[in-house]
């Protein structure tokens, strides 16, 4: 029995690092593979099936797209900065500090239409069909995300957040 | 056959010398018939379960499937990480997190 048992546990034990090991190698080998032919926009023509003309079409849309956004992200940090500045070490909220607060959520709500505003060209130059799930996605990553973290903020504290 | 070889044949088995049997031979012979006639002990599942895993076509075919699945699998979550990772990268780059 104990030299059945030995048998047994040693193939077993064979058993996992033989899968084991094969996964693993599968695994390090596929996201080498991968990783080496991927760019910025891989994902997209992947997910969406989409042609050589098609992503030319949205690498040209991206490449216009990103100054746009360097440009407000600047600026966001810029405000974000100006807010830190004006709250400084005190304990009130000033008029300049409540100021440069709806600046920064002005702004912030600018990038976010620039952004969606890029999206929707973007799902333009798709398949009809792709360029709706392209834009329910980015929905899902951008913004739904986004909203479902507040929601759960606001029911942990019991306020209601409005933006 | 030649006759002379017969004879020598003859005096040859008679010079060869037998060696003295060890004690209770014929005992132990009968017995060791009796046991190899007996039916075998019933063996446990455990038992059975080692036996067949020391079988080398077993052994065999088992490390060969435990390799295809683990290789499978492991492309499959290799792919499905790479995608991930590619959707990272993208939606870092259009939507920054300077929104949030």
């Amino acid at each position: 029995m104990n030299r059945s048992l030995a048998i047994v546990l040693g193939a077993l034990a064979l058993g996992a690092a033989v899968f084991a090991g094969s996964f693993l190698a599968a695994r390090h080998a596929t996201i080498l593979c991968c990783a080496k032919s991927a760019d910025d926009l891989s994902w997209l023509r992947d997910e969406f099936h989409l042609s050589d003309a098609e992503m030319a079409r949205i690498r040209q849309l991206h490449e216009g797209y990103r100054p746009q956004c360097a440009k407000m992200c600047a600026l966001i940090a810029a405000k974000n900065a100006e807010v830190q500045a004006a709250l400084g070490n005190g304990t009130n909220v000033t008029a300049e500090a409540q100021k440069a607060l709806a600046d920064l959520g002005a702004l912030r709500a600018q990038c976010r239409a620039q952004m969606l505003q890029h999206f929707a060209a973007v799902s333009q130059a798709m398949p009809p069909e792709q360029g709706r799930r392209y834009l329910a996605e980015m929905n899902r990553l951008t913004l739904t995300e986004h909203e479902q973290m507040e929601n759960s903020m606001s029911g942990d504290t019991g306020h209601e957040h409005h933006h | 056959m030649n006759p002379d070889d017969i004879k020598l044949s003859k005096l040859l088995r008679q010079s060869r010398l037998s060696p003295p049997l060890p004690p209770r031979f014929r005992e132990n012979v009968w017995r060791r018939i009796e046991d190899a006639e007996a039916p075998a002990k019933p063996e446990s599942w455990f038992d059975v379960l080692a036996a067949l895993v020391l079988r080398p076509r077993f052994a065999y075919a088992t490390a060969a499937a435990l390799v295809l699945a683990g290789a499978w699998l492991g492309m499959r979550d290799g792919m499905q990480t790479t995608r991930l990772d590619a959707q990272a990268r993208y939606v870092a780059l259009v939507a920054p997190n300077a929104l949030h």
